[in-house]
């Protein structure tokens, strides 16, 4: 009887694990897929020409299909970078980390343009957040997504495990005590890149004022430099409620800013 | 026989101390000095009588000293540790109230004690008119003056000739003579040094020494200096700054009396009474000729060595195969200029690779490592090797050549071609740090794994769905395990549990024997099922359920009049098919199917 069961519950367990690795992405099919290369190769060859607003154009094209990746974002980002847009730099460079995050080009043009806007790497979260996430620094959204399904498949399993073998040996009972930590951390990780990833922002523009109210002559309460992240927390109209990492609040013309993923509609 | 060891210890102890006393006593100083040697008529003077090396030694009886009345004040003892070296000495003092003008000599004072006969030094006093001397001494004694200043702190300078030949090394001396003093801060001395070349300060001495009777604490400063050019020149004068403590302006001499000794402050004395008063101090300057080294005689390999020197050179080992190597020392050892002592190359030839020497200067020595490497079997010897050097003493010029050396050059075991090994040295990477451009690094030339925008698996419902499922099937086995221990350690539940199911078993056989129309074998199944489920259902023993058992145990459960009797009916037919099978029908059967049917319902429903 409990033989059957457990068996059973394997087969589910596998069943279950090529439905995770499998994932559903939709990857972009036939046609816009072809078209969606041939301007990206576009880009290049007008990158390698120097004329990085043609670059540009290509990209965005790509982008304006639906489709993207980290490549498309670092290319974009090299392209702002060599026309003098450094915000818009990071901005793409940022993009590409959540695709490509241990990727050291990446990485090191990313540094490389943050140290020309004189600002170092910002982390948003308090501190547990910040310390979670130095565990799953160069991990993307996906597989971060996929290991906390299995950290918890596996916790379930190891349960139901627990259950048909009461006296059960000391390794499956320290088991969970692994996997709890485990579980907390990226789950605390997963979450922090979530809401990075719809409420972040660069700012675009040299310098920005963030003021007290959404209104035109209010008091500047702090300044945003080229290359800052920011968090959108509200908007209304043409201005952004935002959070700077170290905490501060305030509002700010929407057109210093572009969000990293997050629709324009985003509430 | 441990006692018998310890003894002798003891006494070996007790007469090493024994005859160190008695060393001691050999080793006696006597010494006298005064405090001044200029004194005025009506002033006193302290005349001190030290003996060095012991501290028994009782006071002498002063002779008379012409001009002078002795008085003795007693005794001063000390002990010192220097460098583990321990020093004790006793000494005398007297105090000497000069009774004419004059100049005097006084001791030398002469003294036996235990047989040892001392003698010390004499000293010469002047003794002037009492006048003429408060004119000298300063009025108060916070004000310092210059002439009675230069006797008591003053700074000489020495060197040991003043002619030396160019690049010979000269010893520099300067003392500091400090007498009755307090000095401190005391800074190494400076001195203008045109055409000579000066060395470091060493470590300054400190010791005590007479000069014309007057004691001297004496700080003592050495270096050594070199001639850079030929000519005459004049060395220092030597300058030294210090911070003299002197104690403040004081309007009492010696406290007098009991009234003058309140109205002093105490705690002027005590916490204020002294100040620093900024010294510097000067000595003479010395003319010193600096004499070029004569061109004649001069040898081939002279590099300007200077001094006394000795030279010697070995070579180790003696025997050596090709291509091992042969280390040639040669160490030059004596007084000089150790900076300019160099060896004149020896000139090897073919024979040997040579590596630059190895190079270690001390003090006295200067020594040279050469490592040589024998090319071929042919060789007999290592050349000889010269030194030489300018002796200042006779002011010659020398030449030390030791060697040839006679070596043996054996072939290499192995018959192999000739093959120098070289020592190994570590590849030195260069230590520069890259100092290169730095940029962006070019653009991604594919496009990578492009993907639908914002689609992240942590948005897809599918893959979120399946998330809940793990959850269900936990909850769902942990309900089913739950009842499945519950079954197998519960009998009464297992039976309730079970009782039912069994009954649809029954009555599904029961309702197969109704078709086929087998009564009897109908109506057992009946009665079975019967009695099997009331047993299970109230916990009873199923094959002593009859209707008096149902009576009993079942009116009191609350279960309705109609539903017993239709269980009595059922038993009752059962009992009748035993004696009258026929006149059952299958009418019959069917009802008492129909009303187990209907009573189980009652009671499983009605959870009795």
């Amino acid at each position: 009887m409990n033989k059957r069961i457990l068996a059973k519950l394997v087969g589910f367990g596998l069943l279950f694990f090529v439905a995770i690795f499998n994932p559903c992405s939709s990857f972009a099919q036939g046609a816009g897929l072809t078209t969606a290369n041939q301007f990206f190769y576009q880009g290049n060859s007008a990158y390698k020409e120097g004329k990085y607003d043609t670059a540009i154009d290509s990209y965005e094209k790509v982008a304006s299909l639906g489709l993207e990746s980290g490549n498309l974002y670092y290319n974009l980002g090299n392209s702002y970078f060599k026309k003098g847009e450094l915000g818009k730099a990071v901005l793409n460079y940022e993009r590409a980390l959540f695709f490509i995050p241990n990727d050291s080009d990446s990485k090191s043009n990313h540094e490389y343009t943050l140290s020309f806007l004189n600002s170092g790497p910002q982390s948003f979260g308090n501190w547990f957040e910040r310390f979670a996430n130095r565990f799953f620094e160069e991990v993307t959204v996906n597989f971060l997504t996929i290991l906390l399904s299995v950290v918890y498949l596996i916790t379930i399993l190891a349960l139901i495990r627990n259950l048909f073998f009461d006296g059960a040996k000391r390794s499956i009972k320290i088991l969970p005590l692994v996997l709890i930590p485990l579980f907390i951390l990226s789950a605390v990780s997963l979450s922090r890149k979530i809401i990075y990833l719809n409420k972040g922002a660069i700012v675009i523009s040299k310098e920005a004022d963030v003021k007290f109210e959404p209104i035109t002559g209010a008091t500047t309460y702090f300044k945003l430099t080229e290359g800052s992240k920011v968090e959108i927390l509200e908007r209304a109209d043409s201005w952004y409620k935002i959070k700077r990492p170290d905490g501060k609040i305030g509002w700010v013309d929407k057109t210093n800013l572009e969000s990293l993923f997050g629709r324009p509609g985003y509430r | 026989m441990d006692a018998i060891r310890r003894v002798n210890v003891f006494i070996i102890i007790g007469l090493t101390f024994l005859l160190h006393t008695v060393a001691l006593a050999k080793d006696i100083n006597f010494e006298a000095t005064v405090d001044r040697n200029k004194v005025g008529l009506g002033q006193t003077l302290q005349l001190e009588l030290t003996f060095d090396g012991t501290q028994n030694m009782p006071a002498l009886e002063l002779p008379a000293i012409e001009g002078f009345q002795a008085r003795y004040l007693g005794p001063s003892t000390r002990m010192s540790i220097i460098n583990g070296q321990a020093s004790s000495s006793i000494t005398h003092v007297y105090t000497l109230l000069p009774v004419k003008k004059g100049t005097f000599k006084i001791g030398p004072f002469k003294f036996e004690h235990n047989g040892d006969k001392y003698s010390s030094n004499s000293i010469n006093l002047e003794v002037a008119e009492e006048a003429k001397l408060s004119e000298d001494k300063p009025s108060q004694e916070g004000q310092l003056e210059t002439k009675d200043l230069n006797e008591r702190i003053f700074l000489r300078m020495q060197v040991g000739k003043d002619k030396v030949y160019l690049n010979e090394v000269l010893p520099v001396t300067i003392k500091l003579f400090v007498n009755r003093l307090g000095v401190r801060d005391i800074q190494y001395p400076q001195f203008s040094h045109d055409g000579f070349s000066i060395g470091e300060f060493g470590q300054p001495r400190q010791y005590q020494e007479t000069l014309g009777g007057i004691n001297y604490d004496i700080i003592e400063f050495n270096t050594t200096i070199f001639g850079l050019e030929p000519g005459e020149f004049r060395l220092g004068p030597a300058n030294l700054q210090c911070n003299l403590i002197v104690k403040k302006q004081n309007r009492r001499q010696a406290p007098a009396s009991s009234e003058d000794f309140f109205n002093s402050d105490v705690f002027d004395n005590f916490f204020g009474g002294y100040q620093t008063y900024p010294l510097s101090l000067k000595s003479a300057d010395i003319p010193i000729t600096i004499l070029p080294l004569p061109e004649e005689n001069k040898p081939a390999g002279f590099s300007g060595a200077l001094g006394f020197f000795d030279f010697e050179a070995t070579v180790n080992p003696l025997e050596v195969k090709v291509g091992d190597p042969v280390t040639l020392k040669a160490t030059v050892r004596g007084q000089g200029n150790f900076n300019t002592v160099n060896l004149s190359t020896v000139s090897l030839g073919n024979d040997f690779k040579a590596y630059e020497p190895q190079v270690k200067q001390e003090k006295e020595t200067k020594t040279f490592e050469q490592v040589l490497i024998p090319l071929n079997t042919n060789i007999k010897e290592i050349p000889a090797i010269s030194f030489s050097f300018f002796n200042t003493r006779t002011g010659q010029y020398e030449t030390i050549t030791r060697g040839p050396f006679p070596v043996k050059i054996v072939r290499p075991e192995k018959e192999e071609g000739l093959k120098v090994v070289e020592s190994k040295q570590p590849a030195v990477p260069s230590l520069k740090e890259e100092k290169l451009g730095k940029d962006i690094i070019y653009i991604k030339d594919n496009p990578g794994e492009l993907r639908k925008k914002g689609d992240y698996l942590y948005k897809n419902k599918i893959f979120l769905g399946f998330q809940v499922i793990p959850l269900l099937v936990y909850l769902f086995i942990v309900v089913v395990h739950a009842r499945n221990r519950k079954l197998k350690t519960d009998i009464k539940y297992a039976r309730q549990f079970l009782a039912p199911r069994k009954a649809r078993v029954g009555i599904r056989r029961a309702n197969s024997y109704l078709e086929k129309g087998s009564v009897q074998e109908f109506y057992d199944t009946l009665f079975e099922t019967l009695q099997e489920y009331l047993g299970d259902k109230f916990h009873l023993p199923s094959k002593g359920i009859t209707i008096s058992v149902i009576d009993e145990q079942l009116k009191n459960r609350g279960i309705s009049e109609e539903i017993l009797a239709k269980l009595k009916d059922i038993f009752l037919e059962c009992d009748m098919v035993r004696y009258a099978a026929s006149q059952l029908t299958k009418e019959n059967m069917q009802n008492s199917l129909k009303k187990l049917e209907e009573a189980i319902d009652y009671l499983q429903r009605d959870k009795v």
